[in-house]
């Protein structure tokens, strides 16, 4: 099989793989576009979407900067320029997602001081990785098919439950610019992909990285999930355990020579009966 | 052919609420319908014991043909997001929706990503559309199907190619349900032991009999199923009770307590084969009232708990709410049952025209009956009741979300903060009423029961502790409420804590 052919067919496979893959087809995206979430919840949303939108162009030039040859780096730039805002009026995606963040009735600056779900840290330090500390196709295939064919699809349920919000065009842009965006940057990868590849290694690492990138997308949309359902119900059950985790840490230190087996479950218990002795 | 019916879970994963905490059922309407394709390769997905992920993860490593799932008021969105999901993974599929909401919403799911909904009782339809659509489908192998196949089921609404939408009117409902086969218990096997009521575990649930004959104007039952009520017989419930492996039983009737003579039968059929299982029911106070004789026999054949609508404390109130029970039968009702060790799970009503005399008088009135457990719930015009349709003008939403019974979406006297300040204050009355009920006498008379139960007090308690936080946290149904009703509170915390 020519080169050309099998990179066709391993593309058109992964392209396949990656959207049908969970995280892309995460039950909380399709929630989105069947419930009626509030601004408020968007706002939950939002705060810990925005760092992931931040950083973009951080794994971009990362990426640019590993680069194996000048087709490479072309094909980065020509995504990087997009990226700082050449087909968004000069705003660059940040600035887009600031206006959908002010849509949602989050103050300029909580973007910056919003404590983070610990899934969200996880993405970005798993595509920090990615980008400099793995092979460059790794990298590539994290940042290209793990992101440009993917996006389109999430964001589209995304938008639905946006409009069914009653957000104006104006501050969903960002995503309606992404699916228009990315499904360009889809072809160019593509294009892209045929050149840079040269055998199966390279397949599996493109491969590889795009699996990454999706798994840690999956713990993200639960992350997000998480932090949307608890900021109605903050009383839940994470508290318990912070608490109880914290009196086991206290009882360790009294009753060293007990199993930290024998420990963890009766802290987690006497912790409980405790408190509810307190409460009631 | 390969089927997935999914249960949907009522709420988004993490959140807690009564089924995740309290009672948790078998999906016994997806059961019933993989019971009518014996000869199809059919998979249950039940998303509220599965992680987030096992929806598409199960789409794309079974690839249905077809695609089936249900709605109650409360998790209408989430059923939704079932068939979204699966239109974007497998734009193929044929995807089903049934149970009560769509029944009186059609409207509701006429979306371009739902195929069929069916309105009513499910099982005939749906073997209806399965001999269709395989005929079909063996006349044009390879090809790819249209529903015009499908377009004059009795009991379905069809969207049609041109995304236009055919109701094919009422379907009559299956005559008796002996003639219906049993649910298919096998296609939850992996899920067995999960299911449970309170500290009743591992839990199997049984249907005896559909519809209620009464007409109680919040309840949406009776308009469902036309007021009738049909009947399993004696004898098929043995079958299915001595079928089950489970110790415990919920017979998920709507109204289980409501024809003596089958009732007789079935005590004579559990005596004859000593089955030694214990149950749990839901029935009518008045019923109990005016047989007693028959409730001790059932409590010594097993009928360890029974969920009843009490309601309220004012006869006027209870007349208005068509309950046709008085306080009198109320009163009787809870200590026969004390009397046999029975578990009375009392439900109650606040209404949001309750003031803080109000609230006090209810809370006393659940004390003198001595209940055991109390579970009190707001008044909610719920969609398909005569009430709903008398109210909807008043709805200050219809976001189903906060249609769960423990939301007020109406106007309340009270501003909302001290309504619902007033409404958590049954967390005491809640704690005095056990104490009130269990004395050694019932635990020794009930010995049995308490002896299995024991080794699940612990999760039990845990489960309680968990969403007692939220449940009798008057905050947390201002916060449910912000941005959707407009009057709760702001969010305090944006992040992670």
């Amino acid at each position: 099989m020519s080169r050309e052919l099998d990179n066709a067919a391993f593309l058109a496979d992964l392209r396949q793989e990656i959207e049908h893959h969970p995280a892309v087809n995460h039950v909380f995206l399709s929630r989105i576009a069947c419930t009626p979430f509030t601004k408020e919840d968007y706002a939950i949303f939002g705060l810990q979407h925005y760092p992931l939108v931040g950083l973009f162009c951080t794994y971009m030039e990362h990426l640019l900067l590993h680069a194996p040859d000048s087709d490479a780096k072309g094909w980065i730039a020509k995504v990087l320029v997009d990226e700082y805002g050449e087909r968004s009026d000069g705003k660059d995606h940040a600035e887009l997602y600031r206006e959908f963040l002010h849509g949602c009735g989050v103050p300029p600056g909580e973007e910056d001081t919003v404590p983070l779900d610990g899934r969200v840290i996880d993405f970005i330090r798993t595509h920090m990785r990615l980008v400099t500390r793995e092979h460059f196709l790794v990298g590539l295939g994290a940042l290209g098919p793990g992101h440009e064919w993917a996006i389109p699809r999430m964001f589209e349920l995304i938008i639905e439950g946006l409009r069914r919000a009653g957000f104006a065009e104006h501050e969903i842009t960002y995503f309606t610019e992404h699916v228009e965006q990315d499904q360009d940057h889809g072809v160019w990868l593509e294009e892209a992909l045929g050149i840079m590849i040269d055998g199966r290694e390279d397949q599996e690492l493109v491969r590889r990285g795009a699996m990454l990138s999706l798994e840690a997308r999956a713990r993200f949309w639960e992350g997000v999930q998480t932090q949307v359902v608890s900021w109605r119900q903050p009383e839940g059950l994470r508290d318990l355990r912070r608490k109880a985790r914290k009196w086991v840490g206290d009882t360790q230190e009294l009753l060293p020579w007990l199993p930290a087996r024998v420990l963890n479950h009766t802290a987690i218990y006497r912790t409980q009966i405790r408190k509810a002795a307190l409460e009631g | 052919m390969r089927i997935l019916l999914v249960q949907p879970a009522p709420f988004e994963d993490r959140r807690l609420g009564l089924e995740n905490t309290v009672w948790l059922s078998e999906p016994v309407s997806l059961t019933s319908i993989g019971a009518m394709a014996p000869d199809h390769d059919v998979e249950i997905v039940d998303m509220r014991l599965e992680d987030p992920r096992a929806l598409s993860k199960k789409l794309v490593s079974f690839q249905p043909d077809i695609v089936g799932t249900t709605a109650m008021t409360t998790d209408a969105y989430q059923a939704k997001a079932v068939l979204r999901i699966t239109r974007q993974l497998l734009p193929d599929a044929l995807t089903l929706i049934g149970g009560h909401y769509p029944t009186f919403l059609p409207e509701e799911y006429r979306e371009g990503f739902v195929d069929v909904i069916f309105k009513g009782e499910g099982e005939l339809g749906f073997r209806e559309l399965l001999d269709r659509w395989s005929a079909d489908r063996q006349k044009q192998p390879g090809a790819r199907q249209g529903r015009d196949c499908l377009l004059d089921i009795a009991g379905t609404e069809v969207r049609t190619e041109a995304d236009a939408w055919v109701d094919s009117g009422k379907r009559p409902w299956a005559r008796k349900l002996d003639e219906l086969p049993a649910p298919n218990r096998g296609l939850i096997h992996r899920y067995q032991g999960q299911y449970f009521f309170l500290g009743a575990a591992p839990m199997a649930s049984i249907f005896t009999s559909r519809g209620c004959s009464f007409d109680c104007n919040f309840c949406a039952i009776w308009e469902f199923y036309d007021r009738k009520t049909r009947f399993l017989s004696a004898k098929a419930i043995a079958d299915r009770m001595e079928a089950c492996d489970e110790p415990f039983l919920f017979f998920l009737d709507d109204n289980f307590l409501s024809r003596t003579d089958r009732l007789v039968q079935l005590c004579d059929e559990i005596e004859e084969r000593g089955i030694k299982k214990h149950w749990m029911s839901q029935g009518r106070a008045d019923f109990v009232a005016a047989n007693p004789e028959l409730i001790a026999r059932l409590a010594r054949n097993g009928l360890m708990g029974l969920l009843s609508g009490y309601e309220t404390n004012d006869e006027d109130a209870l007349a208005g709410l068509n309950k046709r029970s008085t306080l009198d039968a109320n009163k009787k009702a809870a200590k026969i049952l004390r009397d046999n060790g029975v578990i009375s799970t009392g439900i109650f009503m606040v209404r949001p025209e309750f003031e803080e005399k109000d609230f006090d008088a209810l809370y006393q009135y659940i004390l003198d009956l001595r209940v055991a457990i109390p579970l009190v719930t707001v008044l909610t015009p719920l969609p398909g009741t005569e009430m709903w349709r008398k109210k909807r003008s008043e709805l200050l939403t219809e976001d189903l979300r906060l249609f769960d019974l423990l939301h007020a979406v109406t106007e309340t006297r009270l501003p909302r903060e001290e309504f619902y300040k007033n409404y958590v204050r049954w967390k005491s009355v809640g704690h005095q009423s056990r104490k009130n009920y269990f004395d050694w006498k019932i635990l020794w008379m009930r010995r049995s029961f308490y002896r299995k139960a024991a080794p699940n007090l612990p999760r039990m308690i845990w489960r309680r502790l968990r969403y007692e936080r939220i449940q009798f946290d008057h905050k947390s149904y201002l916060r449910d409420e912000d941005g959707i009703i407009g009057v709760g509170s702001r969010a305090r915390h944006r992040g992670a804590k």
